[in-house]
């Protein structure tokens, strides 16, 4: 029993560890965005943008796919379920509603946390063991500032990216699917989706996206740097990185709408 | 402070009629991993120019002895100064210009598997200097040639072999043309003949750019050849600091049974070798 207690004692104590870990790299990679240029140590656009390519334009093929699954699947069931009591023709409501609010910032964030969380994981936690930080800090180069901020940038923009985009494939793989259901003009529905979603939808969704975004970098960079034991480690660390990251965005999507929708 | 108990070195009385200033004074230090404590009042002074070589046997502590002296780990107790500024009471801006100063070759080289051999090499001037592409290519191009790597500035780290991966570390760590120079086991993992040749580098780059080399190794052929002095470390402790030659001829059993790789018994009572075998040692 006291043994039990002592590995439930020891395990918080390095959950909060980690947490506060992941809340300084966070903050130093913020203070390097904005005083990397005045210390003559910048965070370089090139690297920026190559973390870009890999998170977001080298993911379209892979959520393209995904978003329209998503929105085909929506189409089917919200007939199905509307159906039950006659109200198909108002399907288009639940499904603009529910794809820019909900689905395609969460399909993208377990997306990217699967793809280029476990990716930056397995990158920091190689280099961590090949002792390539331990030569960035010798020669005098920040990793936060050199490793961290880049990629920590690159998810930034290109989750909500990915989002905006998978609102669109989405919402036109529903179209489809109704238009052909039911006896409505793919230009209707459109027009009926348009019409129903505000400002505020779209923000609550880009909102939930930075914030998956962040989460995603944070939480591959805290696994990928406290690794330990060789490739094992890496491997540990990456999978790691996945299960936290999908566990952050589901509880943080759950935390989100309680606070915003109320 | 301990320097001045421990004997001053050959080569550098034999080269300068001046007394040398210590490049690195470390004092009374002592570091722990967790509550394993590894390095027991370490003092040590290492002078400017000569080839300092840190030797004993696995687990003695010279490993984390560099890591203290370069910076990567604070030390729990005690002092480490570099150029006569104490490392660990520095500003991140002044640290930052003593690491221009200094360059350091890991074990496995650690290159970045991202990066080409000539952009691992360019990488402190890029990150560290405003100097254009073109002066950059010429001093890479200049270090690989006297690491005796030119025409491999192209090939990615993967492609390397490890004696060509350990000197295209070296190129990336002469790159900034540093006053002090650290190697980690550079001879681990070579045939002697590759070792053999990266020893002279060693020696080549000491005499030609006047560096401070501090090797750590385990290599006793190679410390022997290159060291103007060698430090012996055994489980934390300083066991000995002198010349070359006065190591070789040593009357400590202990540095004895190092140089001449004789493993040392441990006296151990059969009442107390009975409880380890049971597991409450």
């Amino acid at each position: 029993m006291l043994h039990s207690l002592e590995i439930i004692g020891r395990r918080a104590v390095r959950g909060m560890d980690e947490v506060g870990y992941a809340a300084a790299i966070l903050a130093e990679s913020l203070v390097w965005i904005v005083v990397g240029r005045r210390q003559r140590q910048p965070v370089r656009l090139p690297s920026v943008f190559v973390q870009m390519m890999e998170i977001g334009v080298e993911a379209l093929p892979i959520a393209t796919l995904l978003s329209a699954t998503i929105g085909m699947m929506l189409a089917i069931q919200s007939l199905y379920s509307l159906g039950l009591f006659g109200a198909e023709s108002y399907a288009y409501i639940g499904i603009a509603l529910s794809v820019t609010r909900e689905f395609s910032p969460l399909i993208i964030g377990i997306l990217i946390a699967g793809r280029s969380g476990s990716a930056l994981a397995a990158r920091l936690s190689t280099m961590t063991i090949n002792q390539e930080i331990d030569a960035l800090r010798v020669i005098g180069i920040n990793p936060v500032r050199f490793l961290v901020t880049p990629a920590l940038l690159g998810t930034l923009v290109m989750v909500p990216c990915l989002t905006v985009w998978s609102n669109l494939v989405s919402v036109t793989a529903a179209g489809v699917y109704i238009s052909g259901a039911l006896d409505v003009s793919f230009h209707s529905f459109i027009i009926q989706v348009i019409d129903v979603l505000r400002v505020d939808d779209l923000m609550h969704g880009l909102g939930k996206s930075a914030l998956f975004a962040t989460l995603i970098a944070i939480i591959g960079v805290v696994n990928g740097s406290l690794v330990t034991g060789g490739a094992e480690g890496v491997g540990r660390a990456t999978t790691r990185s996945v299960v936290h990251s999908i566990s952050a965005i589901v509880v943080t999507d759950m935390v989100f709408a309680f606070l915003v929708t109320r | 402070m301990a320097g001045g108990a421990l004997p001053s070195p050959a080569i550098g009385a034999a080269k300068d009629e001046a007394p040398r200033r210590p490049v690195i004074e470390i004092e009374h230090l002592d570091a722990h991993y967790g509550a394993r404590q590894i390095l027991f009042d370490v003092n040590l002074d290492i002078f400017s120019g000569e080839i300092m070589v840190i030797m004993g046997g696995s687990g003695s502590g010279k490993s984390t002895l560099m890591r203290l002296a370069v910076g990567l780990e604070r030390p729990s107790a005690g002092v480490v100064r570099l150029f006569g500024k104490d490392i660990n009471r520095l500003k991140a801006s002044e640290m930052l210009n003593l690491r221009r100063r200094m360059g350091v070759s890991f074990q496995g080289g650690a290159l970045l598997s991202s990066l080409s051999v000539a952009e691992n090499i360019k990488l402190p001037l890029r990150e560290l200097t405003r100097l254009d592409e073109r002066t950059m290519d010429i001093m890479a191009r200049l270090k690989l040639e006297v690491t005796n790597l030119s025409g491999f500035g192209d090939l990615m780290p993967s492609e390397l072999s490890g004696g060509m991966l350990k000197r295209a570390a070296v190129a990336r760590a002469i790159v900034m043309d540093p006053s002090l120079l650290f190697f980690d086991e550079p001879s681990a993992g070579l045939d002697p003949v590759v070792a053999s040749a990266l020893d002279d580098l060693i020696l080549r780059l000491r005499d030609a750019m006047d560096m401070t080399v501090v090797v750590v190794t385990h290599d006793i052929e190679s410390a022997f050849k290159i060291a103007d002095r060698i430090t012996v470390l055994d489980k934390g402790r300083i066991l000995a600091v002198d010349s070359a030659e006065a190591i070789r001829n040593s009357g400590s059993e202990r540095i004895q049974n190092l140089l001449h790789r004789r493993a040392e018994q441990e006296a151990i009572e059969p009442a107390e070798y009975l409880r380890r075998l049971a597991g409450d040692a």
